[in-house]
């Protein structure tokens, strides 16, 4: 039978709208299933964006039945649903979800999934297509791979797809990144995978494109000939809370952060205008950026543009917090970065010569995330005088969390008889502007994923090449004769001061958030 | 038939009464020494009636819309048959709390023009519009006497709510005149299509599967179940559908004295059929369809039916859509 357009649909939405599907959840019992993918699905549902006959499957090894699992989600769902929880809405919503024990590396528990995927075909009718979404432990992916693939769930039927989303960490070097692209590339065609990185799905970092490419007197600015330098900064004011000190201390700040997070951002922020917004050309220019970035290789090099530090015992908002190598389920003689600060250099024509300075830590005095673009200063000759003009480059702010946003900092003249000059702060917010919360990041990259929308998830080279440069990093830190020094911290200020030497030396400082 | 008179008191929740030629300054008065505020303005959003009734339920539904969509608000309340030539105007503030303590606010500008003019109207919304936004007007009286071309031609979206009408017919024409004349180039967004979004959005459900289209073709009739008052809403998703299948599917229309303006809606034919259904106060809907044996139930939102929500959710869309122009010579010749 062909597959025919559905005429009521085309005139309603403005976006692709999901296909009839099932969703494999692995590792559904986790945090992860109950805080964020199904509030997330929820919440699609609310919105009426859910596709009709959806599926959800929890697959995970405890025993479990359909009720059990439903009746935890709820409660997970009650917690955390971003517009609330609604008893009739999920009495209705609840009936698509079921649960399926196995263990992850017993090929007939995917055969009995497979069966039962079958059974929710012949119960619609038709058959659907199928959405593997990897949230167990990454040990995990590459067992879970090959059994979907042993057990034939990776091919879709009857013209139907077959996609996986793969949870972050995808590697912990480029290495492991390769050998896990190679299984699932084994398993699965590059385009129905989908590496999700939430930061992608937040709505301020999806409007960095609009931003400089919908707006004319940003895009003729966006080059070294006016931009002086860009500052990102992740800042967050917890340490590792929640027992988290245990995977935490395996990665540090550079893989957990700056691997995935900040240079996607990076990426965005420097990418030339894609030929249309179509996934691939959308990213082939942010692997372009990644692809451009000066390599830093060797203890010395890195030394001097990669600051990494350790959070002594402090107090973040008054509250005493003790050092980083104190913390819980953290090794005492610990050699991971709960800070760094990195200065980039993207070796491209729009860039030479503008340095990219990120930093991100733990135990900093807020939460927040934003990307800084500093202009260069005018020239001054009227104003020439002026004491005002020491520190008064045009500064435009992107808030990516919280208080999503974008202020621009300009200099006016004080009213009165001299000629003074002050800055001012133009501000747009969007929970100001516009009242309705934004979608969260999951449900976006989510309904994308069901839809086959893949510009807001990594590809394999974007994240190979992310793994090549930060590699080099961790080699000199870890594999030196010399590595370079960890510094220290206390927890509650903002960095060690050898980060703000590495703006010093520039004659530049960190923005005061 | 004279207006019906103004309630002192009513009046007072308008806000600030402010000469007319003040309002600027007393705008900014309102701003200044309170540093916890923050105005915010996307659109210059005006609601222009001739009904002295409606100007209460205006000035909440303004309060309710701007918590959503920041905006500088136009209320104007054009009383043209009154005798004495008389305009008043009031200020205020729409306020919400955020994040717990900062106020972010929206200016709301009230006025009564008593025995005004087309003219009279079109200077007072061009002289307090917030420049460089765009100008969306819920325009809520008949399309005459001041609707006329200076004021159309400067507006971005016109909001009307064809259920409304009095004389459909008469009204539809005056559109269409507006919307064909060489600047009449505004986007229209009629609450009557709006209050089916709903439905529409279901009845794309019950036929989403593969099974459920391939038996499009034996569609033979619709029938559309809505409250008295609401029959323009019943026909223009009647003719959506209609041009959405490319059909003639006959077409009957059920009127109820109470409930939702859209209650229900089936289609059926030959072992086919379609049902999308919405209980008396609920916020949603339940969607079946049947194709031969087999049955399946879907529960869908359905949207608030207020005025309030309704303006809300389409100032959500603020997308330009041909569509609904293209329905409009068709319910045209079915209401005629």
């Amino acid at each position: 039978m062909p597959e025919l357009e559905n005429p009521f649909q085309e005139t309603l939405l403005s976006r692709h709208r999901a296909a009839p599907c099932s969703v494999v959840i692995f590792g559904a019992t986790g945090d992860l299933t109950h805080r964020k993918l199904i509030p997330a699905i929820y919440n699609i549902a609310a919105a009426g964006d859910l596709p009709p006959q959806f599926k959800v499957i929890g697959f995970a090894r405890r025993d479990k039945t359909d009720e059990g699992f439903r009746a935890e989600l709820e409660e997970g769902n009650r917690k955390n649903s971003r517009q609330g929880h609604n008893d009739e809405l999920w009495e209705s919503f609840s009936q698509c979800i079921h649960y399926h024990r196995s263990e992850f590396e017993d090929l007939e528990g995917y055969k009995a999934l497979g069966r039962l995927l079958d059974q929710f075909d012949a119960e619609r009718g038709t058959p659907a297509n199928r959405l593997f979404y990897l949230a167990a432990a990454p040990e995990a992916f590459k067992p879970i791979l090959e059994m979907i693939r042993a057990a034939g769930l990776n091919v879709g039927t009857q013209g139907k797809w077959a996609r996986v989303v793969c949870e972050k960490p995808f590697g912990k070097d480029l290495a492991t990144a390769q050998g896990l692209n190679a299984v699932v590339a084994a398993t699965f065609a590059e385009k129905d995978t989908y590496r999700i990185d939430h930061y992608l799905g937040k709505e301020t970092a999806q409007n960095i494109m609009v931003l400089r490419f919908a707006n004319s007197i940003f895009e003729p600015n966006w080059n070294s000939r006016y931009i002086d330098h860009v500052q990102i900064t992740c800042a967050e004011n917890l340490g590792m809370e929640g027992g988290r000190g245990g995977y935490y201390d395996t990665a540090g700040a550079l893989r957990d952060m700056v691997q995935n997070h900040l240079l996607q951002l990076v990426s965005l922020v420097a990418m030339e205008p894609p030929t249309d917004l179509s996934a691939d050309s959308v990213r082939d220019e942010k692997v372009k950026v990644i692809r451009a970035l000066r390599p830093l290789v060797g203890a010395e090099v890195v030394g001097k543009n990669v600051i990494r530090a350790q959070y002594t015992a402090g107090s973040v908002d008054g509250v005493p917090r003790v050092g980083y190598r104190q913390e819980d389920r953290v090794n005492p003689e610990s050699n991971t970065e709960p800070y760094v600060a990195l200065r980039l250099m993207i070796d491209t024509w729009r860039w030479q010569g503008v340095p990219f300075y990120i930093r991100v830590g733990k135990q900093l005095p807020k939460k927040a995330t934003e990307i800084s673009v500093h202009f260069k200063k005018p020239p001054q000759v009227p104003f020439a005088t002026s004491a005002m003009l020491n520190n008064s480059e045009n500064t435009l702010v992107i808030r990516i969390q919280p208080d999503e946003g974008i202020a621009l900092r300009i200099l006016c003249k004080q009213p009165g008889q001299a000629m003074s000059i002050q800055q001012v702060k133009m501000d747009f917010r969007y929970s100001s502007s516009f009242g309705k919360a934004s979608p969260e990041a999951y449900e976006r990259l989510l309904l994308d994923a069901m839809a086959g929308d893949a510009t807001l998830f990594a590809r394999r080279d974007e994240v190979e090449n992310a793994w090549k440069f930060i590699d080099e990093i961790e080699k000199a830190w870890h594999k030196s004769d010399t590595p370079p020094t960890m510094h220290e911290y206390p927890a509650g200020s903002w960095g060690p001061k050898e980060a703000d030497d590495l703006l010093r030396a520039d004659g530049r400082e960190w923005r005061l958030l | 038939m004279p207006p019906a008179p103004l309630n002192d008191s009513d009046l007072d929740r308008l806000g600030l009464e402010t000469p007319i030629g003040r309002i600027d300054r007393a705008l900014k008065e309102l701003w200044e020494g309170d540093e916890a505020k923050t105005r915010a303005s996307l659109i210059n959003l005006a609601i222009y009636t001739e009904d002295s009734c409606q100007l209460m339920a205006d000035n909440e539904l303004l309060d309710h819309v701007a918590a959503q969509h920041a905006c500088r608000a136009l209320l104007i309340l054009a009383l043209p048959e009154a005798e004495q030539l008389r305009a008043r105007a009031w200020i205020q503030a729409l306020c919400r709390p955020y994040q717990g303590k900062q106020i972010v606010c929206s200016e709301q500008i009230s006025f009564v023009l008593e025995g005004g003019n087309a003219a009279q109207v079109q200077n007072i919304v061009f002289a307090h519009l917030d420049s460089d936004l765009p100008l969306v007007v819920w325009w809520q009286a008949d399309l005459s006497k001041n609707f006329e071309e200076r004021l159309y031609s400067r507006i971005d979206t016109l909001v009307i709510d064809s259920s409304r009408w009095a004389d459909p017919v008469r009204q539809f024409d005056a559109l269409l005149v507006a919307m064909n004349a060489e600047t009449g180039g505004f986007d229209v967004r009629d609450l009557a299509w709006t209050r089916s979004h709903f439905m529409r959005t279901a009845l794309a459900t019950c036929f989403q599967d593969a099974t459920a289209c391939h038996n499009l073709a034996k569609l033979k009739n619709i029938r559309i179940t809505h409250l008295k008052g609401q029959r323009t809403t019943a026909l223009l998703l009647a003719v959506w559908i209609n041009q959405r299948l490319k059909a003639e599917l006959s077409v009957e229309l059920i009127e109820k004295e109470t409930g939702p303006a859209l209650q229900g809606l089936v289609l059926e034919g030959d072992g086919v059929r379609g049902e999308v259904r919405r209980e008396c106060d609920s916020c949603f809907v339940k969607v079946s369809s049947t194709c031969g044996e087999n049955t399946r139930e879907d529960l869908l939102p359905a949207d608030v039916d207020s005025d309030a929500e309704l303006v809300t959710e389409l100032l959500s869309r603020f997308h330009g859509s041909t569509l609904y122009s293209s329905l409009l010579p068709f319910v045209h010749s079915m209401l005629k």
